[in-house]
């Protein structure tokens, strides 16, 4: 079976191989209107169909590792490495991208899936699509030549003679042994890959001068499904940080968590800044830098992780092949440049920014504050390299530069999230300025006293005044996004005679794209309000014996013993505490720690009690060797709850906006009129 | 360790590959560059979208009346120079 995977692995590569030579040549006999003994329109097809056989030969590959994973033949070397016997279905399936030549084979198939449905997708389009599909093609080109001849999954183990049973493989890394990490790796791959379609269309559509905004219109589904994908995926990793890593966290700034917000924030300026450019026709050198920059921050996140030059703590599967990355990032570059260099003068306007006070403006003061936070961590990220190459030491800059650079900029986001929607196309006057804010600035200053009344005090700390303003920020925009909808609904309302929730109802489906945004920021929001909470987070570590008690308001943990148990897979260890409210028992929580027996890694795994106001969160340390003693560390966290259930809005909303909005017919009749 | 099966199989995989590349049809989709009265009537249906927007946001009450009315009379401005174009090219055409 590794021979079929290793040969369709090297046919997927001819395939994709030939559809960007053959493709390319055919595009360029097109253009030039050779004629040839084939119809160039014809050899065109014969590379698109290419490209659709290629996601079958990665597909193929990719059925031969999982039946080596599941048959448990150790004679692969990245079998034995990742999987062993005992390990259950699922996590038989994450052992895949447990390692660096199974992560980037799931890259490859995702590439090729993503190609597929491109390709046989193309009357939407014809000549987008094949400049598009060729594009891709070099793409997959280079991943397919990492796959094949630098970090090949089907190598055999070494020292294996023909015929010969291997007891046991060394198994999946304990961290990857939760169930998040089986749906988290896919969804972040499907965000990054994902993110090569856009780009490969807005380079076509520059490379063959596309006249007019539809290639956003066909991207944008593209686009937005990543994006849903990618902040799944931040999401998912942001969960499995808390639920496992046992700090008490999760945000840690670590550089891979950093690799995968950048690209997320230039693609969130991206599906904004589009807007601008469909409605007015302006920003289009803009935007087809957006979404290049944001395929290139994919490829430089892959490139700062897997390729070493920075050191993570989930970086699982770091190796040489960087160079290759640095040598694609740059050839990704140079084509970039060169394609605007030569077709810049297409991307020209007509429309121009008539007023800093517009609908406009905010977007774009929103593209350069979520760029400037990309910035700024790629800076951060990069600077224990920087700082090397400079002053020959590595300096790693920690959560204090986050912190100080971040909360500002996340603030300044979230003011025009409530901003931008209330302002005008083309310029705002006064009147409709003090129109639109009245209640937002109301809702803010109601807040901003309500929190210094109930016992907060800005002026003490840094982290309370950013807390003070994120959270006074939070009930204005809480406000302008639900007046929009009780204004938009009441207009229905009026027309129709319909209750004002189904008016509201039926305005979300008269324009998904516009309140589903609305949905979206409002999501935004409650996960601004949890960041916020962290500025309250309390901790405290102790040895405890049964019986003894360990006090972090409103609770009290009272260690009441210990158990034990074990499964095929590890052994773990139980602390039993019940905990205490006003002196009655609320509820019990048990911390665990894990001996895994393939690896003889051990893994803690915390005890978490969520509410809506804040968590507890129990971590069973291990015992104090000298004591006997088991050491439990408690995080009271507040507001945890509201980042979860603020990213679930944020996919709802963003979900929503993918729905075709249904039209009022009376309305277009009226309009065309 | 090269396993036969896994070589015929791979060989197999590739003939069926280049038999569905290279099948013989006439049909397939032909590749056309867009004209710039497509183009003009796409923006023409934004230019509507733009404009149903306005009207809906006005009612709702988010501008006052003179700036509806500035705004509007741009954006019928813009859509009238837009239509006297695409009629001359149809006429041409």
């Amino acid at each position: 079976m590794a021979t079929f995977g290793a040969i369709s692995l090297l046919v997927a590569l001819i395939l994709a191989a030939y559809n960007l030579v053959v493709g390319g040549f055919a595009l360029f006999a097109i253009e030039r209107k050779w004629q040839l003994g084939i119809p160039p329109a014809r050899l065109a097809d014969t590379a698109r169909r290419a490209g659709i056989t290629t996601f079958f030969g990665v597909s193929a590959a990719m059925f031969a590792i999982y039946w080596l994973i599941f048959k448990d033949d150790f004679s692969v070397y990245y079998v034995l490495q990742h999987s062993n016997r005992a390990l259950g279905f699922w996590y038989k399936l994450a052992s895949l991208w447990a390692g660096q030549e199974g992560s980037l084979m799931l890259w490859a198939w995702l590439l090729a899936f993503y190609g597929f449905i491109l390709r046989i997708t193309h009357k939407a389009d014809v000549k987008l699509h094949a400049y598009a599909g060729v594009i891709l093609a070099a793409v997959q080109v280079f991943f397919l030549i990492l796959i094949t001849f630098v970090s090949h999954p089907f190598l055999p183990t070494p020292g294996i003679e023909p015929g010969q049973v291997i007891a046991d493989g060394n198994g999946l890394n304990p961290l990857l042994q939760y169930w998040e990490m089986v749906i988290h790796p896919p969804m972040l791959y499907l965000g990054y890959v994902g993110f090569t379609i856009p780009f490969a269309f807005a380079l076509g559509a520059l490379m063959m001068r596309y006249p007019g905004e539809k290639w956003i219109k066909i991207t944008r589904v593209w686009t937005l499904v990543t994006w849903i994908f990618l902040t799944v995926g931040i999401f998912l990793g942001m969960h499995w940080a808390y639920a496992v890593l046992g700090w008490g966290g999760y945000w840690g700034w670590d550089p891979v968590e950093n690799a995968s917000v950048m690209p997320w924030l230039a693609a969130t300026a991206f599906f904004h800044s589009v807007m601008i450019q469909e409605k007015r026709g302006m920003l289009k050198s803009w935007n087809v830098w957006l979404i290049f920059t944001t395929f290139i921050l994919s490829i430089i996140g892959t490139l700062l992780t897997r390729g070493g030059l920075v050191s993570s703590v989930h970086a699982f599967a770091q190796s040489a092949i960087g160079y290759w990355f640095a040598v694609f990032l740059g050839i990704v570059l140079l084509t970039c440049i060169v394609t605007y260099f030569l077709q810049h003068n297409h991307l020209r306007t007509d429309h121009h920014f008539e007023s800093m006070v517009s609908r406009e403006s905010s977007f774009l003061f929103n593209n350069l504050i979520l760029l400037a936070a990309s910035i700024t961590i790629l800076i951060g990220t990069l600077y224990p390299v920087i700082s090397e190459a400079v002053v020959k030491q590595k300096v790693t800059l920690a959560g204090p530069y986050y912190k100080i650079v971040e909360l500002p900029i996340g603030l300044a986001l979230l003011f025009l999230t409530g901003v931008g929607p209330l302002l005008a196309w083309r310029s705002t006057s006064l009147k409709s300025i003090r129109r639109n804010f009245i209640a937002p600035l109301i809702a803010y200053w109601v807040t901003a006293i309500a929190l210094i009344i109930w016992g907060m005090r800005p002026l003490n700390d840094l982290s309370d005044c950013f807390a003070w303003v994120d959270f006074s920020l939070a009930a204005a925009v809480i406000v302008a996004i639900i007046s929009e909808f009780y204004r938009g609904a009441n207009v229905i309302h009026k027309q129709s005679g319909k209750d004002i929730f189904s008016s509201a109802y039926e305005l979300t489906a008269r324009n998904t794209r516009r309140y589903g945004g609305y949905i979206a920021h409002l999501g935004i929001v409650l996960v601004f309000i949890g960041f916020a909470g962290t500025a309250f987070n309390k901790n405290i570590e102790q040895e405890l014996n049964v019986g003894d008690k360990l006090e972090l308001a409103p609770y009290t943990l009272v260690v009441t013993g210990a158990t034990q148990d074990s499964n095929d897979n590890y052994d773990s260890e139980f602390v039993l505490l019940d905990v205490m409210k006003d002196g009655k028992k609320v509820f019990d929580i048990t911390p665990e720690k894990r001996l895994y027996r393939a690896s003889g890694e051990p893994q803690t795994m915390p005890s978490i009690h969520s509410t809506a106001l804040w968590d507890l969160y129990v971590v069973f340390e291990g015992v104090n060797p000298d004591t006997g003693q088991p050491i439990i560390k408690a995080f009271l966290n507040p507001l945890v709850s509201w980042v979860w259930i603020g990213f679930l809005v944020v996919i709802l909303g963003t979900g929503l906006a993918l729905i075709p909005s249904r039209k009022p017919q009376a309305a277009a009749v009226r309009s065309a009129q | 360790m090269i396993d036969q099966t896994g070589l015929i199989l791979g060989i197999v995989l590739a003939v069926v590959f280049l038999a569905y590349i290279f099948w013989p049809e006439n049909v397939f989709a032909a590749q056309r560059q867009k004209t710039r009265l497509e183009y003009l009537e796409e923006r023409r249906e934004q230019l509507y979208e733009n404009l149903r927007d306005l009207n809906f946001e006005f009612k709702a009450g988010k501008y006052p009346d003179e700036d509806f009315a500035a705004q509007r009379a741009q954006l019928e401005e813009e859509a009238a120079r837009l239509l006297a174009e695409i009629d001359i090219l149809r006429n041409r055409a």
